[in-house]
């Protein structure tokens, strides 16, 4: 599509820094020498970096957080492509049930999901941990991932399983052998999305965290007692370990899509939410 | 059916769909090295039963049986039998020679004989050296060529072909024709072919099976179909004749009379449909002269220069359908005009007549 007035070329700049102009503000400043967070901005320096990186609070924070981001994807990756089999595959009059229920998370809000968990986990006794974190994220991630994976699927083209049957495969070589080579770069995509959505969440975790605290919270606790650049620095880390994982998990969809571009099928269009 | 082996035999088999009956008690016998083509409509059934005998449908009712053994309900991949898809089903992920190898590593062929086979396999369709190209690199044709040595490469008894040159073009599927002949000479398997094209059947086959609406409606030699159909059926889905409803007004001496449109007509008494009463007179269009005189005649109503000859379409007092004749131009050098007024004669040997129900 070409831009076709100016107009509509001021509004569409407009927009793009409104979006990002904030987010570049908080990046600037992280760099900031000084403990200013207001302009003018007065000089480069890593001191807030370094500042951050030596805190004990921080360095657990940011542990924490990997431990539940990595074990939430690794989770979500098992279950979630058994689930995508069993729903892509199944001729069960349950299966249109089951997606809605496998769907449903994604229209809650976060603030619902979190509250309903809080209230199982003390009902049933469980105490508030990371372990309870996860949990809950799985719960929050597994749609997202869901979604992408039956989306691959679906894309196959059965008559190559019916090939490879043909030539003497049994069920656990067609999945293995012609299957998965063929949807692993968007179960790695839809991993990495996994690992970024459970590492910058935050109401759900709010609810469901015990004593420990991961990099969201953390953010949101040193807000409320200082504010200084410190808080632009693990904005900052945050917003590029996401951005990072985010890019990931397109190249490797846009490697999938490049593969089946054969076919003439646009795939990154339809399972990437960009 | 035959004193020799039977390959591939299908017993009373009849499969259903929910509450559509895609074959209905069929019973055929492949044998060991023919070239056998089931020709039909689409949605007649040939290719479910393709897929029955390949192990992705398990019949309703009946067996099928490779050699003596019953394997009507050993999984797809257990049978020793290959098939060769409409698409090619080329794996994506793997280039030309690891497609080709890719039932002999499943069977844990060992590598130097694989190899071998890999290379013996792609030198019969004629594309050694394109080992190390990936599948997207290769023309449509080409593809169905490394379909076939994928398939061929295992050895296996029978080859069932699901309509392979259907998503070709004219020039490709001519090739390929030639080809699948000196292939199958070469391979010396059996094989089951699918196609709802004619010309195809005909030009491939040591015996075509007619398939109409779930059942086999004949079962012959190309040259038996085309020449001696065994139903109106046939006759029109193989080479495109006339069929004529006329009324067999009497039969002796080998000679039936019949009336059509008016007039009668002297033919051989040869089909089931040659004794007194309603029959269908079947005369393929090339058998048919135009000329002057005779008591059959028609008004040109359609004409075209085909090359080697015309074909017409002429109207004819009494039947209801155009009537079709394909003349070559030895015999008639230009063009009738429209609207003129021709007779229309035959050998009364090239032609056959079949049963007809009376019209209700």
């Amino acid at each position: 599509m070409t831009v076709r007035s100016r107009g509509a070329l001021a509004i569409t700049i407009a927009a793009l820094l409104f979006l990002y102009v904030p987010l570049a503000v908080v990046v600037l400043f992280s760099f900031h020498e000084t403990g200013s967070l207001s302009l003018p901005f007065t000089g480069f320096s890593l001191r807030w970096y370094r500042f951050v990186l030596s805190d004990p609070g921080f360095r657990s924070a940011l542990e924490n957080s990997l431990f539940v981001a990595a074990w939430t994807s690794v989770i979500t990756l098992l279950l979630g492509t058994l689930a995508s089999f069993g729903l892509a595959r199944t001729r069960s009059r349950l299966r249109g049930p089951l997606a809605l229920l496998f769907f449903l998370p994604i229209t809650l809000p976060g603030l619902f999901i979190g509250l309903s968990m809080l209230v199982f986990f003390v009902r049933v006794n469980i105490d508030l941990s990371l372990t309870t974190v996860i949990i809950a994220h799985c719960v929050y991630v597994f749609p997202y991932f869901l979604l992408i994976a039956i989306a691959a699927l679906e894309r196959l083209d059965p008559a190559l399983e019916e090939a490879a049957a043909d030539l003497g495969a049994n069920g656990w070589l067609r999945f293995w052998r012609v299957t998965m080579p063929q949807i692993w770069p968007l179960l790695v995509g839809a991993t990495c999305l996994a690992f970024a959505l459970s590492f910058d969440e935050f109401v759900i975790t709010f609810f469901v965290i015990g004593p420990d605290g991961t990099l969201p919270l953390y953010i949101w606790s040193q807000l409320r007692r200082t504010v200084d650049p410190s808080i632009n620095v693990v904005s900052t880390l945050l917003m590029t370990v996401t951005l990072v994982l985010w890019l990931v998990a397109f190249l490797f969809a846009l490697r999938a899509a490049r593969r089946k571009a054969a076919s003439g099928d646009d795939l990154v269009a339809e399972v990437v939410p960009l | 059916m035959s004193e020799q082996a039977a390959a591939v035999t299908v017993d009373h088999v009849t499969h259903r769909f929910g509450s559509v009956v895609a074959l209905d008690d069929v019973s055929l016998a492949f044998r060991e090295g023919e070239f056998v083509t089931m020709l039909g409509p689409s949605g007649c059934g040939k290719t479910t039963l393709l897929r029955i005998v390949a192990g992705f449908e398990r019949p309703t009712k009946g067996r099928v049986l490779l050699g003596d053994t019953d394997i009507t309900r050993v999984l797809p991949h257990r049978r020793p039998l290959n098939m060769v898809f409409q698409r090619p089903t080329l794996f994506p992920h793997l280039d030309v020679a690891d497609n080709v190898a890719f039932g002999l590593r499943v069977a844990k062929v060992e590598r130097a004989e694989r190899d071998r086979r890999v290379a013996e396999a792609l030198r019969l369709v004629r594309l050694e050296g394109y080992g190390k190209r990936r599948a997207d690199e290769l023309s449509g044709g080409q593809m169905q060529r490394i379909a076939l040595a994928r398939a061929l490469v295992n050895r296996p008894r029978v080859l069932l072909l699901d309509e392979p040159l259907s998503a070709l073009d004219l020039k490709i599927r001519l090739e390929m024709e030639v080809e699948l002949r000196r292939i199958h000479r070469e391979s010396g398997a059996t094989f089951v072919y699918v196609t709802h094209d004619q010309r195809e059947a005909l030009a491939l086959s040591d015996r075509v099976v007619v398939f109409n609406e779930g059942r086999v409606d004949q079962v012959g030699a190309p040259d038996e179909i085309y020449h001696s159909p065994a139903s109106p059926f046939a006759a029109r889905f193989v080479g495109d004749a006339n069929v004529l409803p006329v009324q067999v007004t009497r039969v002796d001496a080998g000679e039936a009379e019949v009336a059509i449109g008016g007039q009668k007509l002297v033919v051989q008494a040869r089909g089931d449909g040659a004794r007194v009463g309603p029959a269908w007179l079947v005369v393929r269009a090339e058998v048919v002269r135009l000329a002057e005189g005779g008591s059959l005649r028609g008004i040109v109503r359609d004409g075209a220069f085909r090359g080697t000859g015309f074909t017409y379409q002429l109207e004819v007092a009494g039947i209801g359908e155009p009537f079709k004749a394909e003349v070559t131009s030895e015999g008639q050098a230009v063009l009738l005009p429209l609207g003129s007024e021709i007779g229309l004669h035959w050998h009364p040997s090239a032609c056959v007549l079949l049963a007809r129900e009376e019209d209700g």
